[in-house]
């Protein structure tokens, strides 16, 4: 989370001779990211100050002078914490307190509270300066206590009016589902179930704790007598309550990621001091403190080579010892080992020996560590033909040559797109949007969302190599690699049809090494043709209105895809060369007419058809031995044989 | 007329039709006329025999030397006639008339920033592998280290599927991050280590897509990340460093430099959120960037927690992993900052056509 500070404000707890670039670039270097530092006013500066998730102990004035004492002389200069002036206090007893509090020890960890009487007036100019540079708006001096509070020592706290609280109880328990209050921004939310609320005993609530007071308790313009309340919460249900209702406040943000409870009572004699100032407080009650559960740290143990080990220098004993204690960690050393006792403020992020290292390592400061890389140990094999990766950047380059544009479209789609019984498809429980609901079980349906994006395009050609996904019981989906390509509009100068995309899987056929290819007619109402390698099938050409599409299983395709070549002698015959020209019904395929033509004697070398003209189609045959010079005659042997065949087959006749 | 003056009759008619030809054409027929096998020359050679004896060596001599000169007045003929031909093409041709060009498509900026990333990597031998891209909970988060209340694995920040919850993996998510692939490649490793009976060595680049609940100008609901991971016994900071470093300078070029700085991710400690010098300043600080430095994403040695969901044991074996965003690190690259990250997805020919 994002915080921001004044300079003169951290100063107040840092006695150091560190200029504010100076402190930004050493916090940023080895704790928290000062993002920028800027003037503020005639002689001040703010920092911009994000901090990790879990170091909300840096989320505080405090917190971070505590940082920089440590850090600081490592970058040369001097550093010093200065001790926070503070109003000490006793503890009360639940019997004499002028409140019943009762609290639910799975909710709330520590409740501290006082009573006090107050004046209400205006806070002092630099209050409101240091509220102000941290993104508060300063409302009174009652409430901007709470908040300088927060922003100076890390733990939220709140304020309600006292003698609004009539019932003169709180009790601490889980919200009911529909239950509603109004907070003190005179907004009314429903509650989920399980908020953190305190109860007045007649079942209305007077605060949502943790992350907004309500209007019915907070102080007004006769507020004249206050409770000064801390509780810590149970992170979780603060970020299910803030996130739940939308209510982002700092003391939201701050609780949800875990305050140190030790820092509660720390925090309330620093607002009392406050009050007594800035409110002419007058102490109306003794301090009670409900804390169950106090913070007990456990000693961590942390070899003293893996340190090294693990950092990749090595880091002299002494060192180590030192940085953690600067970090108030406390060390025993051991013979092969260090016993480290983390501060309460770092009970909840420092757990492990890892987390130790961390502290030595980023301290030792990771600019100071050499770069070096990986030793090569080893190494998996790689074979070329078997690696999914190399075919797919062959072929997306393939088609990038034949003027393809490649796309990338969501994997998930409208219902619309998806265009089949929603059951078959997996959903999304929470999706952001209509257009995003299922994962798709195409590609082709996506183009038409590319197709719509670009409607003033004559001429579209398109690709993808993307996933599909397919239900399975009680497994993962699973997960197809498909290629897909789409044409419209005009390929060299001609209306782009089915024959072009049937071109391009031959040609990508032909690249990746794959024999047998073949389309057959496709079954299923429109115009297209199912495409197969051998006898199984991979996909279809679609030929629609006015674009034509083709999509693969792009995981059979690589199955067959290989770089195996052959050689063959170079020819020492010259081949004959004829053009054939039939007349067949258009019913006899060319792909059958032309493996009759095939077997009818091996030195048929090669045939083609070389064009189609109403009946007559026009084969080109080439004859070729390999030992000897063809003879007129021998080829005219097998010219009759062929027409032979292909009248018994097809009815077939040569053209005269 | 006698032999000699019969010769030099000969050679000026030849010389006047050579000079006069201006055709290739003409010229070979011109030749075949004077020296081909009937040309007149040759014809002439024929009859030296009907001279007498005394006098051949001189009218041989003659003929001889006339036959080199129209040899030579050919050629020469013929080089000027092609010099002129070609400078007449050359008149006609506009060099700066459009060519004409075979097609050419474009790849996909990601499809361009993945291939280079890989390339990068494998280099120094750390290599690319592809996991599921739909997960179990189990991948993405609790072999992690994700305590159960960890808000990344809120609604409203990873996307679930209706599909049918698993006891042991949870619920079937889109991969919020390529980290999903770590443990499933540790258990790859472990298997083989177990066969071959060497040490556990990962090396891998887990490049894939991505999903996200978020869509604003810098962030899509699809997007890529490519993670790497290498686990060894003596793996550190300082290896970390090196593999950043070469790629940093690799990517963005050799003037880049890179740091790393304190960060938290539950899967790595200590964790590092990496820097890499603007590339408009070059680490002066400008407008551009946080005072010369842009982040470029998490980087960490790898959580002991994770190592064991891996099942391998962190007491002897350390690693790294570091997790970046391909459309992150091309954003940075110079030239291509994109203002809007969705315009990636929308599939926009203007657009796609530009790269």
């Amino acid at each position: 989370m994002d915080i921001k500070i004044l300079d003169s404000h951290l100063r107040e707890h840092l006695q150091t001779t560190a200029k504010p670039k100076e402190i930004a670039k050493a916090l940023s270097l080895s704790s928290a990211s000062i993002e920028r530092v800027e003037p503020f006013g005639k002689n001040d500066f703010v920092y911009s100050i994000e901090v990790t998730t879990n170091r909300p102990d840096m989320v505080s004035v405090r917190g971070l002078a505590r940082e920089a004492a440590a850090i600081l002389p490592r970058f040369g200069f001097s550093a010093k914490l200065i001790t926070l002036p503070v109003v000490k206090t006793k503890k009360a007893s639940p019997s004499t307190f002028p409140i019943s509090i009762k609290n639910d020890k799975t909710l709330v960890r520590r409740v501290l509270g006082i009573v006090l009487e107050v004046e209400k007036k205006e806070s002092p100019q630099f209050i409101k300066d240091r509220l102000e540079a941290a993104g508060i708006r300063s409302l009174n001096n009652l409430i901007d206590i709470t908040n300088y509070v927060m922003l100076e020592i890390g733990h939220p706290c709140h304020v309600f009016d006292f003698d609004r609280l009539t019932t003169k109880k709180l009790i601490i328990r889980p919200s009911k589902k529909g239950e509603k209050v109004v907070t003190l921004d005179n907004k009314e939310h429903i509650l989920m179930g399980g908020d953190i609320v305190a109860d007045n005993g007649k079942g209305e609530i007077v605060d949502l704790l943790g992350v907004m007071g309500t209007a019915n308790s907070v102080v007004t313009d006769n507020t004249k007598k206050i409770l000064f309340f801390f509780d810590n919460n149970d992170p979780w249900k603060i970020r299910k309550t803030s996130m739940g209702l939308a209510i982002r406040t700092d003391a939201a943000a701050l609780n949800e990621k875990g305050v140190d409870p030790e820092l509660a009572l720390v925090a309330l004699e620093r607002g009392i001091k406050l009050y007594k100032e800035l409110a002419d407080a007058k102490l109306a009650s003794d301090v009670l403190d409900i804390y169950e559960d106090k913070v007990k740290p456990t000693p961590i143990t942390v070899d003293i080579e893996k340190i090294s080990k693990v950092i990749g220098v090595t880091i002299p004993t002494k060192e180590a010892v030192d940085i953690l204690t600067s970090l108030s960690f406390t060390v025993v050393k051991q013979e092969k080992t260090l016993k480290v006792t983390p501060p309460s403020w770092r009970v909840q992020d420092v757990s492990m020996e890892e987390d130790v290292i961390e502290e030595v390592a980023r301290i030792y400061g990771y600019h100071n560590i050499p770069t070096e890389l990986p030793p090569f140990t080893k190494a998996a094999f790689y074979h070329q033909t078997e690696n999914p990766f190399y075919w797919e950047e062959k072929v997306k380059n393939a088609f990038k040559f034949w003027g393809f544009t490649e796309v990338y479209t969501y994997s998930m789609v409208s219902a619309s797109i998806l265009d089949m019984p929603l059951e078959q498809a997996v959903a999304l429980k929470n999706p952001l949007d209509e257009e995003h609901v299922y994962m798709r079980k195409n590609l082709a349906n996506s183009f038409e969302t590319v197709l719509n994006e670009n409607r003033g395009a004559d001429n579209v050609q398109i690709f993808e190599l993307a996933n599909v996904y397919q239900k399975q019981a009680k497994e993962l989906p699973k997960e197809t690699q498909k290629l897909a390509f789409l044409l419209k509009g005009k390929i060299n100068g001609e209306k782009a049809n089915y024959f072009h995309a049937k071109g391009f899987l031959e040609q990508l056929a032909t690249e990746c090494n794959i024999k047998h290819i073949k389309f057959e007619e496709y079954l299923e109402g429109g115009v297209g043709a199912y495409v197969l390698i051998g006898h199984e099938q991979l996909g279809e050409i679609l030929v629609k209105h006015n674009y034509v599409i083709a999509e693969i299983n792009f995981e059979i395709w690589l199955q067959h895809a290989n770089n195996k070549k052959v050689y063959k002698p170079l020819a020492k015959y010259p081949p004959v060369i004829e053009d054939l020209a039939i007349i067949a019904d258009a019913k006899a395929k060319t792909a059958e007419i032309i493996r009759v033509i095939k077997e009818q004697n091996p030195i048929i070398a090669d045939v083609s058809l070389l064009d189609q003209f109403e009946e007559t189609r026009t084969f080109h045959i080439v004859y070729q031995h390999a030992d000897k010079n063809l003879t007129t005659e021998e080829v005219s042997k097998i010219r009759e044989q062929i027409i032979t065949a292909l009248s018994t087959k097809f009815g077939a006749r040569l053209k005269e | 007329m006698n032999m000699e003056e019969t010769l030099i009759k000969i050679k000026n008619e030849a010389l006047s039709l050579i000079l006069e030809t201006s055709e290739q054409a003409q010229l070979e027929e011109i030749k075949l006329q004077f020296l081909g096998r009937n040309g007149k020359l040759t014809l002439a050679f024929k009859d030296l025999t009907k001279l007498p004896i005394e006098k051949r060596p001189e009218v041989g001599k003659l003929a001889n030397e006339i036959k080199i000169i129209l040899e030579e007045a050919i050629d020469d003929r013929k080089k000027l006639l092609k010099e002129h031909a070609s400078q007449k093409e050359r008149a006609n041709l506009d060099v700066t008339n459009p060519g004409i060009k075979p097609l050419l498509g474009h790849l996909h900026l990601i499809t361009q920033a993945i291939s280079e990333i890989t390339s990068i990597f494998e280099k120094i031998g750390i290599t690319r592998v592809r996991y599921p891209e739909i997960e179990w909970d189990y991948y993405a988060f609790t072999a992690l280290n994700f305590p159960e209340n960890h808000p990344a694995r809120d609604d409203w920040e990873t996307f679930f599927t209706t599909e049918e919850t698993n006891s042991k993996f949870g619920q079937i998510i889109l991969t919020p991050h390529t980290s999903s692939g770590q443990v499933r490649e540790m258990e790859k490793a472990v298997k083989l280590s177990q066969k071959t009976g060497d040490p556990i060595s990962i090396r891998m680049l887990n490049i894939a897509k991505c999903y996200r609940r978020q869509s604003d100008v810098s962030h899509t609901q699809m997007f890529h990340q490519f993670e790497g991971l290498v686990v060894g016994e003596n793996i550190s900071i300082v290896h970390l460093k090196g593999v950043l470093d070469y790629f940093v300078k690799s990517y963005f070029g050799e003037k880049r430099q890179s740091r790393i700085r304190p960060y938290h991710f539950q899967f790595t400690e200590p964790s590092f959120e990496v820097d890499v010098t603007c590339g408009v300043c070059l680490g002066k600080g400008c407008k551009l960037c946080k005072a010369g430095w842009l982040e470029m994403g998490g980087a960490g040695m790898v959580h002991p927690n994770v190592l064991k969901y891996g099942g391998i044991d962190p007491k002897k074996y350390t690693g790294f992993a570091f997790g970046w965003g391909v459309e992150r690190v091309l954003m940075m690259k110079e030239g291509i900052e994109i203002d809007d990250l969705r315009l990636l997805y929308s599939n926009k020919l203007e657009f796609l056509e530009q790269f």
